[in-house]
């Protein structure tokens, strides 16, 4: 900008430090603190020896890892597709010209603000063997009880539905924008031409939408890798260690058996994986646009 | 006629969609309701009953009478409040820059800090509780609310929103003297209310809901924010689900407050910047 003693420089840095300040010291120092401590046989309160890469060449030998990481690899199955598709139905409802939709946006999304443990707690009294609304349902009937969290092998499902519930409004915003982006016009034109809602709905809204799709496939698949509060509240990670998720297990490494520098190897490694996905995704949706 | 039924067929299939999806979205929070106001001898039935034989205010009472969950709520508000204030301080001077300022180096300072969205909060935990643990704040409210300050969700959207703002206006501060601190404060901050807010209530809500850091930089309980108190409820209360109920009702006030307050802004932020909790 040419003005009379310009300043931008100065006031670049200026205006920028106080942010930078705090970036340092509670993101930038730390993950680079903490690669520095995975190398490291590291406890609570003292840095122990320097152990190279051992951290990491025993996570891949230690099955409670790899089952930690096949079940956050299973709870990201078992709610992104799901989640997509909930929270595009809801944004079609909620778009169109539902005399409910004003209601219907408010309660789709109302659970998403609510914390995590305050749904995990919910779902989990609903989810109660013996007297829980389901149970309660079921038996009335004539069916028997399910086990919801305490059955292996329903567990990560009933946390699945709970985060269904907790977080598909999320998905239903994103998609509404993407929606009332498409122009009237071609709703229009394609309305002369004859096309019924369905398929308007399958040659022009699902086509068109298609980048608001891969941008909450991106979200999603990195909030269920991050997973932790749900399984945290309503299993605890049981029964017998089914639902015990990778954040879990990081937590518990560092924070119940003070392995510090395993814990933070394992941080990294979490890290890695979910860079990988965001790349091999952001190169995916790069093709796409061009 | 034929069109005309297939419209028919078409309304029929997506009201009944829509009223069953409002019915499961809208019944267990009502069920949380329900079984706040029963005594907890009701509540702990083996047969269906919809409705509350005795309906009761009692488990409100004993929470706040029996349960340090008065406690927990202020020390969320403090942390909540403390995290929008100083995150609306640091934010906004560098979004400002950010979009308005030409310095050296600019594109690959704004790359760096967006960069830090996809840091997992998991990285960061082990490091984070060594340094506070050398800074002496493990186990207090500052500890608690300082790593949120370092998301930069917040400038993202601030930026956007000064981008917007005409240059022209600043340009007519420049010829009457004024200076780069003048034009900020008088001019985009007065201008950029909107975002603020958003990015505002945004971080208060996130900073409400968070839980993996509080569980783990706080061990005494009257230092728990409300999540980690909530979530520990069904420890320390068992079967109590009534009482259980009523805490999360109440652990939820602020919320519900905020979301009839600033609905349109919540939502508005969501859409803009994509966070997910």
């Amino acid at each position: 900008m040419a003005i009379p003693g310009n300043h931008d420089k100065r006031d670049g840095i200026i205006f920028s430090l106080p942010f930078l300040i705090v970036y340092f010291m509670f993101m930038v120092f730390p993950l680079l603190f903490g690669l520095y401590i995975s190398f490291f046989n590291w406890d609570i309160l003292s840095p122990g020896k320097f152990v190279a890469l051992d951290n990491y060449k025993r996570l891949f030998t230690d099955e409670m890892f790899y089952s930690s990481l096949w079940h956050t690899i299973e709870f990201v199955l078992i709610t992104t597709p799901i989640l997509l598709i909930i929270g595009f139905s809801m944004a079609l409802l909620v778009t169109g010209d539902s005399p409910l939709s004003k209601i219907s946006e408010n309660v789709f999304f109302l659970p998403y603000i609510l914390s995590m443990t305050v749904i995990g707690t919910l779902w989990a009294w609903l989810m109660q063997r013996d007297y829980g609304l389901f149970n309660q349902v079921i038996r009335h009937f004539g069916g028997d009880s399910i086990g919801w969290l305490i059955n292996p092998k329903y567990a990560m499902w009933s946390v699945g539905l709970a985060t269904y519930w907790w977080t598909a409004g999320f998905n239903m915003i994103l998609f509404s924008a993407g929606i009332k982006q498409i122009s009237k016009e071609v709703y229009e034109s394609s309305k002369i031409d004859g096309a019924g809602y369905f398929q308007t709905l399958f040659k022009i809204t699902i086509p068109l939408v298609k980048p608001t799709a891969v941008l909450c496939l991106i979200l999603q698949i990195i909030a269920s890798f991050n997973v932790f509060g749900q399984v945290y509240v309503m299993t605890g990670g049981g029964p017998h260690g089914r639902t015990r998720v990778l954040t879990q297990y990081i937590y518990e490494a560092g924070f119940r058996y003070f392995k510090m520098g395993y814990s933070a190897a394992m941080a990294y490694v979490l890290f890695f994986i979910i860079l990988l996905i965001s790349v091999i995704q952001y190169a995916l949706l790069g093709k796409e646009r061009s | 006629m034929n069109r005309r039924n297939s419209i028919k067929t078409k309304n029929i299939i997506l009201r009944s969609l829509e009223v069953i999806l409002l019915i499961i979205w809208i019944f267990p929070l009502v069920w949380m309701v329900i079984t706040s106001i029963q005594l907890e001898s009701d509540v702990i039935s083996e047969s269906l009953r919809l409705w509350p034989e005795n309906p009761t205010f009692e488990n409100y009472q004993k929470a706040f009478r029996s349960t340090q969950i008065l406690r927990w709520m202020l020390n969320s508000v403090v942390v909540s409040i403390s995290a929008m204030v100083l995150t609306l301080i640091v934010d906004a001077p560098i979004a400002y820059a950010f979009a308005k300022i030409d310095f050296p180096g600019k594109q690959i300072l704004f790359w760096a800090v967006m960069a830090g969205m996809m840091v997992p909060f998991q990285v960061l935990i082990i490091p984070l509780y060594q340094q506070f643990n050398a800074f002496g704040i493990v186990n207090t409210l500052a500890g608690t609310m300082l790593p949120r300050l370092a998301l930069p969700v917040g400038i993202f959207i601030l930026k956007q929103f000064f981008e917007g703002i005409p240059t022209a206006l600043e340009e007519a501060a420049f010829i009457d003297g004024a200076n780069r601190y003048r034009v900020f404060g008088s001019i985009i901050l007065p201008l950029g209310k909107a975002a603020m807010a958003t990015v505002v209530i945004l971080s208060f809500i996130s900073a409400w809901n968070d839980f993996l850091w509080p569980l783990i930089i706080v061990s005494d309980t009257a230092k728990y924010t409300i999540t980690v108190g909530i979530a520990n409820f069904q420890g320390t209360h068992g079967t109590d689900y009534a009482l259980i109920m009523s805490g999360a009702l109440i652990a939820s006030i602020p919320q519900f407050i905020f979301y009839a307050f600033f609905r349109k802004r919540i939502i508005e932020g969501i859409a803009m910047s994509g966070i997910k909790g």
